[in-house]
C-alpha cells in the first residue's frame, strides 16, 4: 500500500492538482461567477475606500494649503485630541445624538408596533402610512420640521402655547438649550418606522396561546407585556438596536439639513465635523482622522452594547 | 363583551394618535403650500385655507428660481440607472448567495453585512479624491457608482432571501430538460422572482432619490446635481423668505417616492423583515 503510493507520488502531483482544480472549478466556478459582481463592488468601492481613509489620516493633506501630501504620522490625531477645543464637545454631542435618537425611536416604536399588531380594520394601510416618514427624503423632512419649529409662525410653538406648556415662543433650532430636544424628536419621528417594522415581525413570532393563557391566569395587560412580550422581543430588539446605533452614527444628513451643526458647533457631531473640515476647509487629512476616530469609537460602542445586552440572549 | 368594546375603542384611539403623530407634519406641509404668503405668515397658524392658491407650485416648477424640472431630470437619470444596475447585480449575486454553497460563501455574507455599515462619512474623502482623479466630479456617472454603496449590499441581501423561498425542484426540473445554468437563471428563476426584483430596483431608486450626503460632496453644477442638493441650497440662500416655494418643491420631490413606495411596500417589507429575523 505505502509502496504503491511512494511509486506514484513523483509522477503525479501536478496532474492531480490540475485535475482537482478543474473539478473544483466545475463544481463551484459558476457560484463564484455569480458572487463576483457584489464582492468586486464592495471590495473596490467600500472596503478599499475605508482602508484609504485610514491611510490618509496619517498624512498632512490639505487642498488649499498648496503643500500637497506629506506623511505626518499621528499628527492629525494629536491635533484633534489634544489641541482642538471643539473635538471633545463634538464627541459628547455624537454620543447624545446616537443614544438619544436610538432610545427615543424605541420608545415610540414599541407602543406603535403593539398598536399596529392589534386586529384593526385596514391594518395594511396603517402600516404603510406609518412608514412614510422613513421613506421621505431627509432634506425635505428637514425643511418641513424647520417650518414647524419656526420661532414666529411655527405650529410647534402654537400647540405648546395652546396646551399651556410654554408661554413665550421659542426659536427651537436657534437656541442652544432647545436645539437638542428638537433634533432628537425629528430624528425619532423619521427613524421609528423602521424599528416598528422589525418589532412587528418579532411580534408575529410570539405565540398567541401563551398570551391567552397568561390572560386566563389573571395577568394584567402590563404584566403580560413585561413578562411575555418584551422578553420574546429581546433578540430582535438587540439586532435592531445595533443597526440603529451604527446607522445614526454614520449619518450626518439630518443634522446638516436642520442646523448645519450650529448654532456654533453646538449640534455638530463627528460626521458633520468631518464634513466641515474636509469639504468646507478642505483639510482632507484631518477629515480622514476624524473618520477613523469615529470608526474606532463606533466599534467600541458596539462592543459595549454587545457585552451589556448580548449576554442574556440564547 | 363590554370589555372588548372598550378595548376596541382604545385600540382605535391609539391608532389615531399614532397616525396624527406620523402624518401631521405632511398635512401641515401640504396645507401651507396652498396658502398665499399673507396667510402663511400669520402669528396664529391656522389649518383653514381661505384663499387657495397654486402660486407656490407655479414658482417651484417655473424657471425663476430653482430650475426644479432640470434637477428632477438629473435625479431621475441617476436613480434610474442606479435601479437598473442594482437590479442586475442583486439578481446575479443574490442567486449565487441563495443557491451555491461555495467555499467562502460565509465570508461573502459577512462582507455584505459589513458593507451595509461602511457608508457616508467613512468613505467620502477617498471617493472625492477618486472622483477628482478620474475627472468624474459633477457627473451623473459618479453618482450612480456611489449610490451602489447604498443599494447593492442591501439589494443582494434581500434578493437572496427571495430566491430562497423558491423550491429547489425548479432547477432540477430545468436541468433534466437540458437547460444550462445561465438559462435556468434567466428563464426560470428570474421570471418567478420578478415582483421581488422590481421591488428591489424601485427601492434602490428611492434610496438614491433620498440621498443628500453623496450628491452634496460630488456634484455642484446644474448638469449633475440632484433635487436634494438644489433644494438644500435654496433653503440656505433664501430659506426664510420663500417658505411657500420651498415647501411646494418639497411636495413635488416627496410625491413620486410615496407613490413608488405604495406599490412596493408589501414585497419590500417582507424582504426586509425576513432578512432582519435571520440576522
Amino acid at each position: 500500500m505505502s509502496d504503491l503510493l511512494e511509486l506514484r507520488r513523483p509522477s503525479s502531483p501536478l496532474i492531480r492538482r490540475r485535475g482537482r482544480a478543474s473539478a473544483f472549478l466545475k463544481e463551484f466556478g459558476f457560484g463564484y461567477v455569480l458572487l463576483a459582481p457584489v464582492v468586486l463592488y464592495i471590495v473596490a468601492f467600500q472596503f478599499y475606500p475605508l482602508a484609504e481613509t485610514i491611510r490618509l489620516s496619517l498624512f498632512d493633506y490639505s487642498l488649499i494649503s498648496g503643500r500637497g501630501m506629506s506623511f505626518n504620522g499621528f499628527g492629525n490625531y494629536k491635533e484633534l485630541l489634544l489641541n482642538d477645543s471643539n473635538f471633545w464637545s463634538i464627541f459628547w454631542n455624537s454620543l447624545v445624538w446616537v443614544l438619544g435618537s436610538t432610545v427615543l425611536q424605541f420608545a415610540i416604536a414599541i407602543p406603535a408596533a403593539l398598536v399596529l399588531f392589534n386586529k384593526i380594520r385596514l391594518r395594511g394601510l396603517w402600516r404603510g402610512l406609518m412608514m412614510v416618514p422613513w421613506v421621505s427624503p431627509v432634506v425635505i423632512i428637514g425643511i418641513v420640521w424647520k417650518w414647524i419649529y419656526d420661532g414666529h409662525y411655527g405650529l410647534f410653538n402654537h400647540y405648546l402655547k395652546a396646551l399651556g406648556i410654554i408661554s413665550e415662543n421659542i426659536v427651537w433650532l436657534g437656541d442652544e438649550k432647545w436645539v437638542w430636544p428638537a433634533l432628537l424628536l425629528t430624528s425619532a419621528w423619521k427613524g421609528f418606522p423602521y424599528i416598528t417594522l422589525m418589532m412587528l415581525s418579532g411580534l408575529t413570532g410570539i405565540s398567541r396561546e401563551m398570551i391567552e393563557a397568561a390572560h386566563m391566569d389573571g395577568a394584567s395587560a402590563w404584566q403580560r407585556f413585561v413578562r411575555i412580550t418584551l422578553p420574546m422581543l429581546k433578540p430582535i430588539m438587540y439586532a435592531t438596536g445595533l443597526v440603529s446605533i451604527v446607522s445614526s452614527w454614520t449619518k450626518f444628513e439630518m443634522i446638516w439639513a436642520l442646523t448645519n451643526g450650529g448654532p456654533g458647533y453646538s449640534t455638530s457631531i463627528l460626521p458633520t465635523y468631518l464634513y466641515t473640515n474636509s469639504f468646507v476647509y478642505f483639510d482632507l487629512g484631518r477629515g480622514s482622522a476624524i473618520a477613523t476616530l469615529s470608526m474606532a469609537i463606533v466599534l467600541i460602542l458596539v462592543g459595549v452594547y454587545a457585552r451589556t445586552f448580548g449576554r442574556n440572549l440564547e | 363583551m363590554k370589555e372588548s368594546i372598550v378595548r376596541k375603542t382604545s385600540n382605535y384611539l391609539w391608532l389615531a394618535l399614532l397616525m396624527v403623530f406620523t402624518l401631521l407634519p405632511f398635512a401641515w406641509l401640504i396645507d401651507t403650500t396652498l396658502k398665499p404668503d399673507s396667510e402663511m405668515f400669520s402669528t396664529v397658524p391656522t389649518w383653514i385655507v381661505s384663499s387657495l392658491t397654486w402660486d407656490n407650485y407655479r414658482w417651484a416648477l417655473g424657471d425663476t428660481g430653482l430650475q426644479l424640472p432640470r434637477l428632477l431630470l438629473n435625479s431621475i437619470a441617476a436613480c434610474g440607472m442606479t435601479a437598473l444596475v442594482t437590479g442586475v447585480i442583486a439578481c446575479i449575486s443574490g442567486y449565487g448567495l441563495a443557491r451555491y454553497k461555495v467555499p467562502g460563501a460565509g465570508l461573502v455574507v459577512v462582507l455584505i453585512v459589513l458593507a451595509q455599515m461602511i457608508q457616508g462619512p467613512l468613505i467620502m474623502i477617498p471617493w472625492y479624491k477618486m472622483a477628482a482623479a478620474f475627472s468624474l466630479l459633477n457627473t451623473k456617472t459618479i453618482l450612480v457608482m456611489i449610490y451602489g454603496t447604498l443599494t447593492i449590499p442591501v439589494g443582494v441581501w434581500i434578493m437572496s432571501g427571495f430566491f430562497r423561498t423558491l423550491p429547489n425542484e425548479l432547477e432540477e426540473a430545468a436541468a433534466i430538460d437540458g437547460a444550462g445554468k445561465w438559462r435556468t437563471l434567466l428563464t426560470v428563476m428570474i421570471p418567478l422572482s420578478l415582483p421581488g426584483l422590481v421591488s428591489i430596483s424601485l427601492y434602490a431608486f428611492i434610496l438614491g432619490w433620498n440621498d443628500y450626503q453623496y450628491s452634496l460632496i460630488l456634484t455642484s453644477s446644474i448638469s449633475a446635481k440632484t433635487v436634494q442638493v438644489g433644494i438644500a441650497e435654496l433653503m440656505e440662500s433664501m430659506g426664510s423668505t420663500n417658505w411657500g416655494g420651498l415647501l411646494a418643491s418639497g411636495v413635488i420631490v416627496i410625491l413620486p417616492i410615496v407613490v413608488i413606495f405604495a406599490f412596493i411596500q408589501k414585497y419590500l417589507i417582507e424582504g426586509m423583515t425576513a432578512g432582519g429575523v435571520k440576522g
